[in-house]
């Protein structure tokens, strides 16, 4: 899956510092081939700095062992010898190690990654889909769809009215019990959208491989698999939320 | 982050929390969420059928501090306004006046959402509901 371990320390050609979005060729470029020094950060993505492509589905076992032999070589106590720059230097590639790292071994992080790169700010999104509803009087499309909305409204008057039990000294055992299956069903719902999102990689990936092998990919196909994600990660927020007032509901 | 005294002024005193019949050919309600935050919204209006005059206005938002004020300025000024006048409303009005930070100003978007989603769902009723209103005259 991932480039082999010998690309590490291949020195690049400066044409090469400009590397590729997708073939990953910068990773080269955290030392010198010739006599191993720390090479100053390139400022390249966290995909690239692992010399991966803007794939979605990493073999996460992979890219531990990748990050621990990069760490051994980075970590500043061992350039502490060095000279002050390339101490910095070995300073900064470290502080974007853990980054990248922390970033991709995630599937959420790494998908929200992705989503950032590629252009999609989420806010942004809603506030220019409004100003549009205004100019045209069109409704605007709700990015959250309107049975989730009705469940996490409903829910909450559900969790408010627990609370206003609990603070009166009261527990309605039906009500406890009511919530309580909310939670499991939630809980389902909330790993269904993990299972949902990592199908959607296969759709990304997909297309980046057909990039790779020569082929023109348009925006249009582009946006369409990004919007899905975006779509998954939408209604996992909501339920992530949900999930997290009911389980303070019921504590308390 | 701190919110600003109107803001506090809102979430402490929110004006015109509740709801409306639903189901009321008078009555228009708006449901919107931001994903961003998981905050949901529902702002319903009550509309004079001669005048399209919003007579009456009720939300329930759960959501932070900023998304109640904005939801409950929203039901305040949509008030005496007739439904052409409140789709004037914009978000950065609802910004300025609660002196929102960038970080929440999808809170207002929201709101302007809401107003928008109760208003087209009240003239969604009156284009179903007309021929039998005027028969009923």
């Amino acid at each position: 899956m991932a480039q082999p371990l010998t690309t590490i320390g291949a020195k690049p050609a400066p044409e090469e510092t400009q590397s590729c979005w997708s073939c990953g060729s910068m990773r080269a470029a955290h030392f010198c081939e010739a006599c191993g020094k720390v090479q100053p950060p390139a400022p390249v993505d966290y995909f690239a700095f692992f010399g991966l492509p803007r794939k979605l589905n990493i073999d996460v076992a992979v890219l531990d062992k990748d990050f621990y032999e990069l760490s051994r070589k980075l970590h500043p106590d061992l350039n502490a010898r060095a000279g002050s720059q390339e101490q910095q230097w070995s300073l900064q590639q470290s502080s974007m190690l853990n980054d990248a790292h922390r970033t991709l071994k995630d599937p959420v992080r790494r998908t929200q990654y992705l989503l950032k790169l590629e252009g999609v700010a989420l806010e942004e999104q809603s506030k220019s889909a409004t100003e549009q509803a205004r100019a045209s009087g069109q409704a605007k499309k709700q990015i959250v769809p309107p049975d989730l909305l009705e469940e996490v409204f409903e829910l909450n008057m559900t969790l408010e009215e627990l609370r206003a039990q609990k603070k009166i000294g009261e527990d309605d055992p039906a009500l406890i019990e009511e919530v309580g299956r909310h939670k499991i069903e939630l809980e389902e719902k909330y790993d269904g959208l993990l299972r949902e999102l990592q199908a959607n990689w296969k759709t990304w990936d997909a297309l980046i491989d057909r990039g790779q092998a020569g082929e023109t990919i348009s925006d249009n196909e582009y946006r369409q698999a990004l919007d899905k994600m975006v779509d998954v990660l939408n209604r996992r927020n909501y339920i992530r939320n949900l999930v997290r007032d009911v389980n303070e509901a019921l504590e308390n | 982050m701190s919110y600003s005294d109107k803001v506090i002024d809102h979430y402490n005193n929110p004006r015109n929390v509740g709801s409306l019949d639903k189901s009321s050919t008078d009555v228009g309600t708006g449901l919107v969420g931001a994903p961003e935050c998981g905050d949901v919204m529902k702002l319903q209006i009550k509309v004079n059928p001669q005048t399209s005059v919003i007579e009456e206005a009720k939300f329930k938002t759960f959501g932070c501090g900023s998304a109640i004020a904005s939801s409950s300025l929203a039901t305040e000024w949509v008030k005496g306004k007739t439904v052409d006048e409140a789709l004037t409303i914009k978000n950065m009005d609802i910004v300025k006046e609660l002196s929102l930070p960038p970080v929440k100003i999808h809170c207002s978007v929201l709101a302007e959402d809401a107003i928008r989603a109760a208003i087209g769902d009240w003239k969604k009723k009156q284009e179903t509901a007309k021929p039998v209103a005027v028969e009923a005259k």
